[in-house]
């Protein structure tokens, strides 16, 4: 006997669950205003059923008839199992019911309201619908304090959850975006071999068709200068355009044009022909990495109430990532300024280097093929 | 954010209904049918005598068998409610009821622990052994299996015991005798149950052995049997998509929507026909998956997986899906899923882990393998972008 139903088992277990229908979950959307507190509630018909029973003439099916004549008692035990707290107990009544469809089926709409004690302090919810008749039960919370939204899963093991009215604060999330800039910079390869790629050569000067070193720290730093603003003053332009949704480009296009850019850099290195004004090639390109940050900061997702705080902290930390990629490569690259090694191996070696690399990228990223592995 | 638009239920409002005649609802049972009497007697029971493990293990157990039939988890949450009144230390068929219910959520930790337990208490117990067993191969820890095949034998459960040594074998590299075992266990049941579970693993078998004909002639012998059963109908329709027989999918399966596995199928098959439907069905299949996500469920993530590489085609969702899925269940047809993602996804290094498992356990199915090899060249595995 045993063995039988054991097949049977068996069979789901190596299927895995079969949902034909799925578990019960009931939707419940909350709002806290001050002392006023407004929600509404779905909870599937059957969920209802099971409970307290709505099948009047059990035929097998629940009209809104029979529904309606035991709203009373729907609510009742809906109440029964959700507490809010906000300074102490908000009293809870049902203003109206409906009906609502979801993926599984009719839900029973409960339209909530109450008074709390409190405006001020956290919303305390404290669920126990159906809970000690089916231990798969969920209740899914989207709930709003004093405009601050949370959602949560309320089970069993986490009937009970606070929620607070408190935004992180301006400052913790000015750095939250900075440390995203700064950590961006870092891990996006292609934006710093494209920065490489313009300063490698400003330790050197070309004379009639020949590199020489310069001769004072201060050529190099003033060069630097130059290029870094331009590149960040155009990409800080463009970030902010794209992070505003005001220009949006495809970002196969984007992606293959910030290839194109450390091609062309690297290019420019070996066979020279922007030579003086290379903050220009740097403008110009920043332009198009601004675009491939703010795809970056579309996925980090922007708060829309501290959308330019929270921009310019990308920004200036993308800024610092940079400078620091500076302050490292500056002065080791000035001090061998003059060593073949650098001439030949960093500067020829690595620019050959990073054309490689890029002309592989801008080759994946234009025909979307996959030549280098993940 | 997938919980969030659920909550919100954007594409539709609350209403209220015209008429008290409006039916809103179907429910499962009406009360007058025989299954919803003898849950409504069992409950009166139970309540009657909360503290009678036995009484409770039987209610839980109906639930539970009415959730595989019905293939509806809600009764697994009724059945859990059930076990988890009783305090520890549960006795010993609550105790592997309560691990049953667990694997059920995909949690194999916690229902092995349950499965041992029961064990200290009664050494014999089949039920605990078998169940452990196929914790084991859906884990592929073929050696662990096998201490647990051998259980079952020892304790005479030929049945049982040659269903889990037949899976055995076919896993870890001798589909041919697992074949014989499974045909050898068919010989020895006439329970129409086991018969339609051991043709369905036999036609499994034969497909991996490249003998399509036999396969076929089990899965219609499996058929034949008249029974409902997901899991027969998802492996057959498998193999008719693979034969390129769509439209004999369609024609199957038009009555299956309710079913995520089968819905899934029916979309693929739908898809490739270029049926008007499949919009639908995909649109559905969103749905449900949002559903499942939003209540934290994770035991979808290998039809998900599916979904996003062959109706969605986005590999690099669909690798991760089957990535995840593979940490927890690790049977052909999650290897499957993982391997073909990672060859959309170009990316070789992150079916590894599946080569490693063909290596190791000498899985023969042809197609895995020649999956194996394409995933290994789908990219270069040079250099590290």
């Amino acid at each position: 006997m045993m063995w039988r139903r054991l097949f049977l088992s068996w069979l789901v277990l190596v299927a895995g669950p079969v949902l034909a229908h799925k578990a019960s979950d009931s939707y419940l959307v909350l709002e806290a205003k001050g002392t006023q507190v407004s929600g509404q509630w779905d909870i599937a018909l059957r969920d209802v059923d099971f409970a307290i029973g709505l099948d009047a003439d059990g035929n097998g099916e629940i009209n809104w008839g029979e529904l309606r004549a035991r709203h009373a008692e729907v609510s009742a035990w809906a109440l029964s199992a959700l507490t809010l707290e906000r300074g102490g107990v908000c009293p809870l009544q049902v203003t109206s019911h409906q009906v609502d469809e979801h993926t599984d089926g009719t839900y029973a709409v409960l339209n909530l309201t109450g008074t709390c004690p409190s405006g001020e302090a956290e919303l305390g919810v404290n669920y126990r619908l159906l809970f000690d008749q089916d231990a798969l039960h969920r209740g899914l919370l989207r709930v709003d304090v004093d405009g601050v939204t949370h959602s949560a899963i309320l089970a069993p093991e986490a009937a009970q959850q606070r929620f607070s009215a408190e935004k992180p604060s301006l400052l913790t999330q000015f750095g939250h975006f900075f440390v995203q800039g700064v950590w961006h910079i870092w891990i996006g390869f292609d934006h710093i071999l494209f920065l490489l790629s313009l300063l490698l050569p400003v330790v050197l000067v070309r004379e009639l068709g020949r590199w020489r070193g310069v001769g004072r720290f201060g050529e190099a730093l003033r060069e630097v200068l130059w290029v870094v603003t331009s590149f960040t003053l155009a990409h800080s332009i463009t970030l902010s355009l794209a992070a505003l949704g005001l220009i949006s480009l495809p970002s196969r296009l984007v992606e293959s044009a910030i290839a194109l850019s450390v091609v062309l850099a690297a290019l420019n290195n070996l066979k020279p022909v922007v030579n003086q004004r290379r903050w220009l090639i740097a403008f110009v390109f920043g332009l198009i990495h601004g675009f491939g940050f703010a795809s970056v900061l579309a996925e980090l997702g922007l708060p829309a109430d501290s959308l330019v705080l929270s921009l310019v902290g990308f920004n200036i930390g993308v800024e610092a990532g940079q400078l620091a990629i500076v302050a490292v490569f500056l002065p080791v690259a000035f001090w061998l300024r003059n060593t073949g090694f650098y001439r030949r191996g960093v500067f020829v070696g690595g620019s050959l280097l990073t054309l490689l690399i890029a002309l592989v990228w801008l080759s994946e990223r234009a025909f979307d093929l996959k030549l280098m592995g993940a | 954010m997938a919980a969030l638009a659920l909550v919100t239920n954007s594409d539709a409002a609350p209403r209220t209904p015209a008429t008290d005649a409006e039916v809103l609802e179907k429910l499962p049972t009406r009360a007058a049918d025989s299954t919803a009497r003898e849950l409504a007697a069992l409950r009166a029971a139970v309540a009657k005598a909360p503290t009678d493990a036995a009484l409770a293990a039987e209610l839980a157990q109906r639930y539970f068998d009415l959730a595989l039939a019905q293939g509806d988890p809600r009764y697994v949450g009724y059945a859990e409610a059930v076990v988890i009144r009783f305090a520890n230390p549960l006795p010993v068929p609550l105790l592997t009821l309560r691990g049953v219910l667990r694997q059920y959520r995909h949690d194999f930790a916690g229902a092995l622990k349950d499965f041992e337990a029961a064990l200290v208490l009664a050494p014999d117990y089949a039920a605990a052994h078998a169940w452990r067993g196929a914790i084991f191969l859906v884990e592929a820890d073929y050696r662990a299996a096998q201490k647990e095949c051998t259980a079952l034998q020892q304790l005479g459960r030929e049945t049982l015991a040659g269903a889990c040594l037949g899976l055995l074998q076919a896993y870890s590299g001798q589909l041919a005798a697992g074949y014989t075992t499974l045909q050898q266990t068919l010989r020895l049941t006439l329970d129409a149950d086991n018969r339609l579970w051991l043709l369905t693993r036999l036609g499994e078998v034969a497909a991996w052995r490249g003998q399509d004909a036999q396969a076929q002639a089990l899965y219609r012998e499996a058929l034949s049997l008249g029974r409902d059963d997901v899991y027969l109908l998802a492996a057959w329709t498998d193999f008719l998509l693979d034969a390129g027989q769509s439209a004999e999918v369609v024609r199957l399966l038009a009555r299956w929507e309710s079913a995520d596995s089968l819905l899934l199928r029916l979309a693929e098959a739908e898809t490739q026909l270029k049926l008007p439907e499949a919009a639908r069905h995909q649109k559905m299949l969103v749905d449900r998956f949002a559903a499942a996500r939003a209540r934290g469920d994770t035991t979808h993530r290998a039809e998900e997986a599916r979904f996003e590489l062959r109706l969605r085609q986005d590999a690099p969702t669909a690798l991760r899906l089957a990535q995840a899925n593979y940490a927890v269940q690790r049977e052909p047809r999650d290897a499957r899923v993982l391997l073909e993602a990672a060859i959309a996804a170009k990316d070789p290094a992150s079916a590894q882990v599946v080569r490693d498992w063909l290596r190791r356990s000498g899985f023969e199915d042809a197609r895995t393998r020649s999956l194996a090899q394409a995933s290994e060249s789908s990219g270069n595995t040079g250099s590290k972008k």
